[in-house]
């Protein structure tokens, strides 16, 4: 591997352990890395285990009843796969900040914005009041009428605005990492480029790195350096974007071919097979075989899931096969 | 212009009165053939679900009248029970408040095929299962539970329920916006067969890449009024409102790019 990498996410497993029952695997073989000041996009359907990797890179696992059940979550080179929870304390919200997937249920309901805010700045080293420091980071999110929106509700703020203020309180303590999950769902397509356009600039600015977590490809291919595709709670395949027009996994390739901003109106959309393997009725072998239009006789037959082939950081894909998919895209 | 299924003439919505009246939908005309997919798009707050419920015979306007095949659907504040009832059927964006969490996804369709058809509980389920099978829910995914399906198929199992009045107009609001990529194609795919079968759809959204998609004729709608009308293509190659070409350039990917290019050269 060349340049140092901010956070590695290596064979990651993620469980929830039952009392009685065995243990329900959501997330294995999770494999990627993000470096300093790259943008980092995830696709995959819903369940497919984006939000549960995020989780881990933030600690909040156990909230949901799950736990890290092997692998590596290495962040500047220390593993936080098994960190206790006053080693997370000193990094959440600080080292590394994140926007949750529900902008419109984000924010506390009672409590003003000035209040948010003061709350996610108690870890800031920054210079400067709380007052001051508020009115800055309103204003990096580019909101006006600050000093109105201070004294406001959540309620009186548009999900767009809400989203900001969420942006802005994990800003607070300028982190390295900042994870968006879904930071535009539910959000007008305007409000949306307006929000991708105010990540870019913050990334510009600052240098964060910044993991964006969406199912929409287009979204992705727009603002992303390089894209993670997850299903069935495993990394099938890690590239540019550039790399990615051109896939080397059937998933991938499926993805893209239902893409409607490149379909030719009333041309009929490829989909994909059936559903995605619920969570503990995981196939033996490749996890997408069973959707798979170019499935072989081994696809299933391994115990494990294939790993990413290929070298880390390259153009890697999961598949066994990749030589069918040539000419297929 | 040839013969018109649905005509809305006029037609406001006001909300509350004094400081908290709110006008959603001011004086919009629109007409709708039969077969036709005709879009109609704007950003939240831009009164096109309010217009939707008012098509679809929902929402008595305030002035104006929606006219279906010549004959009004609204008489004063009330909305005329007629044939628009079961001719006009409507899927709302979020499927999971839509449908009962206690039903199966067959006992939900079974029960709007027994109220339309006026036909026993027996032949009602086999005829749901017909209809579920023609909306890809497999048997199997029949007989489990809204929160067991996953966010795709819960909303075909609405558009299984809204097809079960045998309609000839479907009103969609937002359909694509709670479901992620694949799943969107598939129900795509499913408005587009559902149209070569002579089903007229109005498609509400805030997504023009799904609007291009799927129609032929768009209205774009601000501040509870039409700014733009026309032809989908025409108006996506040449829009002519400055807030038609930023919600053109606002679209992810290959098509807002092309916008994007346009509007800085």
């Amino acid at each position: 591997m060349n340049a140092k990498k901010l956070l590695e996410i290596i064979d990651l497993k993620i469980g929830i352990p039952h009392p009685r029952r065995e243990t329900l695997i959501i997330v294995d073989n999770a494999n990627f890395d993000i470096g300093y000041g790259e943008m980092l996009g995830i696709v995959g359907e819903s369940g497919s285990g984006k939000t549960m990797v995020c989780r881990s890179m933030i600690g909040t696992l156990e909230r949901r009843g799950a736990k890290v059940f092997g692998g590596q979550v290495l962040f500047e080179g220390e593993d936080l796969a098994h960190a206790p929870e006053s080693q997370w304390k000193k990094l959440r919200g600080k080292a590394i900040g994140y926007v949750p997937q529900s902008a419109l249920a984000g924010p506390n309901p009672v409590l003003t914005i000035q209040a948010q805010l003061a709350e996610a700045l108690k870890k800031s080293e920054a210079k400067g009041s709380i007052a001051e420091q508020s009115k800055r980071l309103l204003d990096l999110v580019k909101i006006r009428r600050i000093d109105t929106v201070l004294k406001q509700y959540p309620n009186q703020l548009s999900g767009g605005m809400r989203q900001r203020v969420m942006i802005a309180c994990a800003l607070a303590s300028e982190p390295k990492l900042l994870i968006a999950d879904e930071p535009t769902t539910g959000l007008d397509v305007t409000v949306q480029s307006q929000i991708m356009e105010l990540l870019k600039e913050i990334r510009g600015e600052f240098g964060t790195s910044i993991i964006l977590i969406s199912h929409d490809l287009a979204l992705i291919d727009d603002v992303c350096d390089r894209v993670v595709v997850m299903h069935a709670g495993a990394t099938v395949e890690v590239g540019s974007v550039s790399e990615l027009a051109n896939p080397r996994h059937p998933y991938t390739i499926a993805l893209n071919q239902s893409r409607i901003d490149i379909a030719e109106p009333g041309s009929e959309l490829v989909t994909i097979l059936g559903n995605a393997p619920s969570v503990g009725e995981w196939p033996p072998g490749c996890r997408f075989a069973q959707r798979c239009i170019y499935r072989q006789s081994d696809c299933s037959s391994g115990e494990h899931h294939p790993p990413l082939f290929g070298e880390r950081g390259s153009h890697q894909s999961a598949c066994l096969h990749t030589e069918l998919l040539e000419g297929a895209r | 212009m040839s013969e018109s299924i649905i005509e809305a003439r006029d037609v406001s919505v006001t909300f509350g009165s004094g400081v908290h009246k709110v006008e959603a939908v001011k004086n919009v005309s629109l007409t709708l053939a039969p077969g036709e997919p005709l879009g109609i798009v704007g950003e939240s707050g831009s009164g096109k679900s309010t217009l939707a419920r008012v098509l679809a015979g929902l929402q008595p306007p305030t002035s104006g009248q929606v006219f279906f095949n010549g004959k009004p659907v609204y008489k004063g504040n009330k909305s005329y029970i007629g044939e628009a009832r079961r001719q006009v059927q409507m899927v709302f964006q979020d499927p999971y408040a839509s449908l009962n969490p206690q039903m199966t996804a067959l006992s939900a369709v079974a029960e709007a095929v027994r109220i339309h058809n006026k036909c026993d509980k027996k032949e009602a389920e086999t005829k749901a299962l017909e209809l579920l099978k023609r909306m890809g829910i497999a048997q199997l995914d029949a007989f489990k539970k809204p929160r067991q399906l996953s966010g795709g198929q819960r909303q075909r199992v609405s558009v299984a329920r809204a097809l079960s009045a045998n309609p000839s107009v479907l009103l969609a609001d937002e359909p694509t916006s709670a479901i992620d990529q694949s799943a969107q194609a598939q129900l795509l795919n499913l408005f587009h067969g559902l149209l070569t079968q002579g089903l007229a759809i109005v498609l509400v959204s805030h997504d023009l890449g799904v609007i291009r998609y799927l129609t032929q004729r768009v209205y774009v709608m601000k501040d509870g009024v039409f700014v733009e009308s026309g032809d989908t293509e025409t108006i996506f190659n040449n829009p002519y409102e400055e807030y038609t070409k930023e919600l053109l350039a606002s679209i992810p990917g290959a098509l807002g790019a092309a916008a994007r290019k346009k509007r800085t050269a």
